[in-house]
């Protein structure tokens, strides 16, 4: 099949979505799945025909969703309604929307600061007379020494900073409940 | 007109912080949020209401617990029951919202208790959370409950809240997809705008039911 001219290529529309929380391992194939269910569910299948989402892209905690043009509203309302990918939790946070991805890339660019997330790097106990383990500013390598709080009477390693904000996650290898919090919160704990 | 997100749950109810609460909601365009069994305080230039949410079935109790918390700064909200409990509650001095009409029966809320509503002063919550987590009939009954009570706003203004009842950072949405997600009960941007700003009416003292002129 030859492929047609430009003129007859029907537009699309790409909308650049952050995933929340940082550091969720993304599976392209999963949150398409989870992204049409939502559209299904919202629109019906006529509508999901006409709106036709797609996810073309995951780079790190951004993807990259593609709609036909003039769909980019219903989309991004389904959009709001996803709150999960399989058993994981999450949120998409709509950043901008373009007519081409490499726009979208320039704009990542000039929004991606540069969060720190840690792996589940063993833990080791903090050092010094303080009993509140200091929150790294930077945890380079997945390797790094993660500190440890305890919230409540649990154990938490931090997963990720990201200025104020602490994403912490319970210790252990199952059941692991995550928190988000903010430095003062673990300066407190 | 400050935007509020008329209840979020944090820890230990939910799992985030009433500081992450309040940051995420600042970056998600939000002023203000009601915090749930939380002081009150202000975070990053987000004012943080404490709201307390009363649900029980016995009306004695209720006005026992409103008369308790009427003191406090705390915007005291009542889960709605029956016709007959909702006109009660909405008659109550110290009651600010009426939230969970939408999992009410059918004929919780009429033009009686909407009549009440709009000359006590008192809000009538949409919860957003079933529109967004789930699917199919619930969804649809909940957007068919929502329509009806839009029906009843429009003709006697009384005022709105619009609450994500968020009990994590993940199920707080932004000002924009709130407006997306109201354009589905026939919300327009000005509607949801007032909505939004509806806890306002806290912070401004009510009108006078008679104005001398001249």
């Amino acid at each position: 099949m030859s492929v047609r001219p430009p003129t007859l290529r029907e537009n699309r529309r790409y909308i650049l979505a952050r995933v929340q929380p940082a550091g969720t391992p993304i599976d392209q194939k999963e949150l398409y799945y989870a992204i049409s269910d939502a559209v299904t569910s919202l629109w019906g299948d006529g509508m999901a025909a006409v709106i036709t989402p797609a996810v073309v892209a995951a780079e790190g905690d951004y993807v990259f969703i593609r709609c036909r043009r003039g769909t980019e509203r219903e989309l991004a309302i389904a959009l709001s309604t996803v709150t999960g990918c399989r058993e994981t939790k999450l949120a998409l946070r709509i950043l901008a929307t373009s007519g081409t991805m490499e726009s979208l890339r320039e704009r990542k660019k000039g929004m991606s600061r540069s969060p720190v997330s840690a792996g589940y790097a063993p833990a080791k106990p903090a050092e010094g007379p303080s009993e509140t383990p200091e929150i790294p500013e930077q945890l380079p390598e997945a390797t790094a020494e993660v500190p440890e709080y305890q919230v409540g009477g649990v154990t938490y390693t931090v997963t990720h900073c990201d200025g104020q904000k602490v994403d912490v996650i319970e210790k252990g290898f199952k059941n692991t409940n995550r928190l988000f919090l903010t430095r003062p919160d673990l300066e407190k704990s | 007109m400050k935007i509020t997100d008329a209840a979020v749950f944090v820890h230990p109810n939910g799992d985030s912080s009433v500081r992450r609460m309040a940051l995420e909601a600042k970056a998600l365009g939000f002023d203000s949020i009601v915090a749930m069994d939380a002081p009150s305080c202000e975070y990053e230039g987000v004012t943080v209401y404490s709201g307390r949410c009363i649900r029980d079935r016995a009306m004695r109790d209720v006005i026992a617990r409103v008369k308790q918390a009427r003191d406090t700064d705390a915007v005291i909200s009542v889960q709605a029951g029956d016709n007959g409990f909702n006109r009660a509650a909405l008659g109550l001095k110290g009651v600010h919202i009426l939230r969970g009409i939408q999992s009410a029966e059918k004929t919780a809320f009429d033009h009686v208790a909407a009549k009440m509503a709009a000359d006590n002063r008192v809000a009538i919550d949409l919860d957003l959370s079933p529109l967004i987590s789930t699917r199919g009939i619930a969804r649809q009954r909940v957007i068919h409950r929502y329509l009806d009570i839009l029906v009843l706003e429009q003709r006697f203004e009384f005022p709105l809240t619009l609450s994500s009842h968020a009990r994590s950072i993940l199920d707080l949405r932004s000002a924009r997809e709130i407006t997306g997600l109201c354009s589905l009960l026939g919300m327009d941007t000005e509607d949801v705008a007032r909505a939004l700003g509806g806890i306002g009416f806290l912070e401004t003292p009510a009108p006078a039911a008679v104005r001398v002129i001249g």
